[in-house]
């Protein structure tokens, strides 16, 4: 489908301006970028180690337009160079251990949010000036003005220090051999409710309002008001005619706000010592381990790319008047 | 003389605004017979399509029916409530909107469209409904098989006709028509009348048809209403009413029409 | 313009939430003059709980939280408030210009657009204030301000595009009007409040924004605002050790400032967009309309 492709490319192009940052990054700062960039290495990297760092990061000896050959090279093998904090791991090594705790939390939180958000913003919508709305839409709004920040450290502190209810970080007790034991992975499950809670929490304000929006701006189309002249009974009319249709919109937004997730997921990771990508990155920021820093960016852009892409399908799925114009 | 099968009285309709309630309706009063085609004619603003989404309950607030009544075929419409009026809908009224475009939902196929409207009436077997909706569709020229169609692949005219066929799915005895061909060619829009005038010769159903296009409505309407800022004015044969006008308002609205070709009687 | 002010002031949410905003500004520009101390001076013990003397309690190092959290408003507000300015401007800039030439500029500016959007903005700014070092509050603003411009630019676009068809956009063209006097005059007053909404938005999102990355060491430490704070909260281990009031503060106000700036928005969006207004239909009007029938 060339709506499919146009999409594909517009990704494959901002993922290069994702990879030109990066290159840029360190040659543009003051001073040499080399020391610049792994200046926090010091001694910790065999010569051979460096060498091979320099390489994939384009600091080659030759003119700029082949470094950034050089670099795009590494890129797309996903050569992303080895960790200077976590020495001897590769930034890969480093990242895979993590990604498996961030989807888990993303994944969930938002299939969380998004349930309950949409069905609110879908009731709200429909019951315009009910109670329900009146209350619940402002909430809502006031809800998504506060920062995941604030969110995660008021629920650490009410709920995992004062009221002691649940642990206070870490994926798991510490003192537990990870296994599939079903001590294991109660521990596990214990220790992501806050978490995941929380980055739920973010989110359910934007999406009870992008799906309230999205149903009432199209409220006063005709084939909802035929609908009713119909004698459509309220259910289907409300589902099928409305919600379907304010669906598209909603999904679209809701691709587009999809950094903003990983922003929170990175600062609820971060309160909650949670070994996510998140807290992986701050560990490499406050390391200045460059490498990871660097690697972690195409990760999380790459992520952003393919949620967008998963949209599209699904926008693509929905709406028949994409599929071949 | 026959009994009338829609008969309005007093009709008021009042918006909220703000402080106040705001008429847009006042004592509007008319009947249409068993098989008649009455026009509503006037301005933007004067009320006419106010008076056809009433009578077709379809106003939600801030708009309200604050007086008045409606009978149709002996049914007092502004008395039904809850369950008796969505099973009311349709079955003796139905409506043609205005903008051919968003007046079917563009995600679902026409089929399915159709058999929301049957389902929601109690016919509830697939065979039976297939057979009824391809039997409408050919009735408005369109072949069976586009039922497995979307309405973006219909022209506007087509997709027109899609809701005219709709509108008389259940053998309606009354369709209201807001302005129906207003946003399609000039070609289209007479083809399309000239359907309309053949299938309500074939099926009886009366008209109420809403425009403000007058030389439309002098072709088309067995009767014509002329409605002022929320009141109905003046109301008679198309004819009579250009001859001898009874109100100043409807004397300059047919002098407005350059060179007006006389008036066709409507079979 | 008044217009649009006047109507925001008559709506209950709005006037709270602009009574917020104005009390916050006001507290921050007096911060020198109320506040009962220097922001890092040592005035108490360690950790002291909210008392008498010192309403908000004192940090780590002895000093009073409540002058922090004043003085911090300063850098906080004023970080905001320069940020969502950038924000806002860049992006009604592209916005505008990608809608009213079309074409080739279009294309260009939409590409641009759509990939900062796509881009996640925190490990951007992350890997941009990382490769800073310690970040000042005016950097920080700057870094915010040049990647959170997208969703602006889009928004604006969509309008200027539906706005130029309109009939006295032509008319004035064709007076051949130079297109910047087109758009300084006739497009840009029917954009004020979709501006606003912008502009809100954004100072909203740049004062969380910029808490977020001081939380996260990337700031001045030694720079007093609300981001600060809680870094400095947050690296004394102040909440496992049960001082829960210095991070209370900065939390709190960022609570209430947020709260009040989306207030104001809710207020705007649905002038902005009409059809999102809440058809509130007085009771004692309701009964006079439906004592007879409802519709």
């Amino acid at each position: 489908m060339a709506f499919l492709l146009r999409r594909i490319g517009f990704y494959v192009a901002a993922f290069l301006v994702a990879a030109t940052f990066n290159f840029l990054l360190p040659r543009l700062m003051p001073g040499d970028p080399v020391d610049v960039m792994f200046a926090q290495a010091g001694t910790a990297l065999p010569p051979e180690s460096m060498e091979a760092l320099r390489a994939t990061f384009g600091f080659i000896d030759q003119p700029l337009p082949l470094q950034y050959l050089r670099y795009l090279a590494s890129v797309f093998t996903w050569d992303l160079g080895l960790s200077v904090k976590f020495h001897p791991l590769t930034v890969n090594e480093v990242l895979l251990r993590a990604l498996p705790w961030t989807l888990f939390l993303v994944l969930t939180a938002s299939f969380l949010a998004f349930a309950v958000g949409t069905l609110a913003g879908i009731h709200a919508a429909w019951r315009r000036g009910g109670r329900f709305d009146a209350v619940g839409a402002p909430a809502a709004v006031m809800l998504q003005a506060v920062p995941p920040l604030v969110i995660s450290l008021v629920a650490l502190y009410v709920f995992a220090i004062a009221l002691k209810w649940l642990p206070t970080g870490y994926a798991w007790a510490p003192l537990l051999d990870p296994g599939w034991t079903p001590e294991f992975v109660g521990s596990v499950a214990a220790h992501a409710v806050l978490p995941v809670l929380t980055l739920a929490l973010t989110q359910l304000g934007g999406y009870v309002v992008t799906m309230r929006n999205s149903m009432i701006n199209l409220l006063g189309e005709d084939y909802i008001t035929l609908g009713t002249a119909k004698g459509l009974d309220d259910r289907r009319l409300r589902m099928a005619y409305a919600a379907r249709n304010a669906l598209l919109p909603a999904v679209t937004s809701f691709a587009m706000t999809l950094g903003a997730v990983f922003g929170g997921a990175l600062v609820t990771e971060v309160v909650f010592n949670y070994p996510g990508l998140g807290y992986t990155l701050y560990q490499g920021i406050t390391a200045r381990d460059y490498p990871l820093i660097q690697g972690q960016l195409l990760l999380m852009t790459l992520a952003m790319l393919t949620a967008n892409l998963a949209a599209d399908l699904v926008c693509l799925a929905i709406d028949p008047r994409l599929r071949r114009a | 003389m026959t009994a009338p099968l829609l008969s309005v009285r007093d009709l008021c309709v009042d918006y909220a605004t703000g402080d106040q309630l705001v008429r847009a309706v006042h004592r509007v009063s008319f009947d249409v017979g068993p098989g008649e085609v009455l026009g509503l004619a006037g301005e933007s603003g004067s009320g006419k399509s106010t008076v056809a989404f009433a009578v077709a309950r379809l106003h939600r607030p801030p708009a309200f029916v604050t007086g008045g009544s409606v009978h149709l075929d002996g049914v007092e419409v502004m008395a039904l409530e809850g369950e008796a009026l969505r099973q009311w809908r349709w079955r003796d009224l139905s409506v043609v909107l205005q903008s051919a475009m968003n007046a079917l939902n563009p995600l679902l196929t026409i089929e399915a469209q159709f058999r929301d409207l049957f389902e929601a009436h109690g016919v509830r077997d697939r065979a039976e409904i297939r057979e009824r909706s391809a039997e409408l569709l050919r009735m408005v020229g369109i072949a069976p098989d586009r039922l497995r169609d979307h309405p973006h692949r219909f022209s506007g005219g087509m997709r027109q006709r899609l809701v005219i066929a709709m509108a008389l799915a259940l053998s309606p005895k009354l369709v209201i028509m807001d302005e129906p061909t207003t946003a399609l060619d000039v070609v289209v829009q007479r083809e399309i009348l000239e359907e309309v005038t053949e299938l309500r010769r074939r099926l009886g159903f009366s008209v109420l048809f809403i425009t403000h296009d007058l030389a439309l409505m002098s072709q088309f309407c067995d009767r014509v209403g002329i409605m002022l800022k929320g009141e109905l004015v003046e109301v008679g044969p198309p004819a009579a009413m250009i001859a001898a006008p009874r109100h100043p308002y409807t004397a300059k609205l047919w002098a407005s029409l350059p060179g007006l070709p006389a008036p066709e009687t409507v079979p | 313009m008044r217009h649009v002010a006047s109507t925001l002031l008559a709506n209950p949410k709005a006037a709270f939430g602009a009574a917020i905003v104005a009390l916050f500004l006001a507290l921050a520009l007096l911060a020198p003059v109320i506040a009962p101390a220097a922001p890092n001076q040592r005035v108490a013990r360690p950790h002291e709980p909210p008392s008498a003397e010192h309403v908000m309690g004192s940090t780590r190092m002895g000093r009073d939280v409540l002058s922090q959290t004043l003085h911090g408003a300063r850098t906080s507000l004023a970080v905001g408030l320069a940020a969502g300015a950038l924000v806002t401007l860049i992006g009604v800039a592209v916005g505008v210009t990608s809608g009213y030439f079309g074409g080739r500029v279009d294309e260009a500016l939409s590409l641009l657009t759509n990939i900062v959007l796509v881009i996640p903005n925190l490990p951007l700014m992350l890997v941009l204030a990382a490769f800073i070092g310690q970040a000042g509050p005016w950097v920080i603003a700057g870094i915010i301000g040049f990647t959170s411009w997208g969703w602006g630019a889009r928004v604006v676009r969509a309008q200027t595009l539906s706005l130029r068809q309109r009939d006295f956009v032509r008319a004035a063209e064709l007076l051949g009007e130079p297109a910047l006097r087109v758009i300084g005059w006739e497009l840009l007053p029917n954009l004020v409040s979709l501006v606003g909404l912008n502009f809100i938005g954004s100072v909203l999102y740049a004062v969380v924004t910029e808490a977020t990355l001081e939380f996260l060491g990337l700031g001045d430490p030694l720079v007093v605002s609300w981001g600060t704070m809680l870094y400095h909260a947050q690296s004394t281990s102040a909440l496992q050790v049960g001082a829960w009031w210095e991070m209370a503060a900065p939390c709190l106000t960022l609570i209430l400032f947020g709260s009040g700036l989306s207030l104001v928005n809710f207020a705007l969006d649905e002038i902005a967009n009409p059809r999102l207004r809440t058809i509130r239909v007085k009771p004692d009007l309701l009964a006079l309309a439906t004592g007879r029938r409802p519709a």
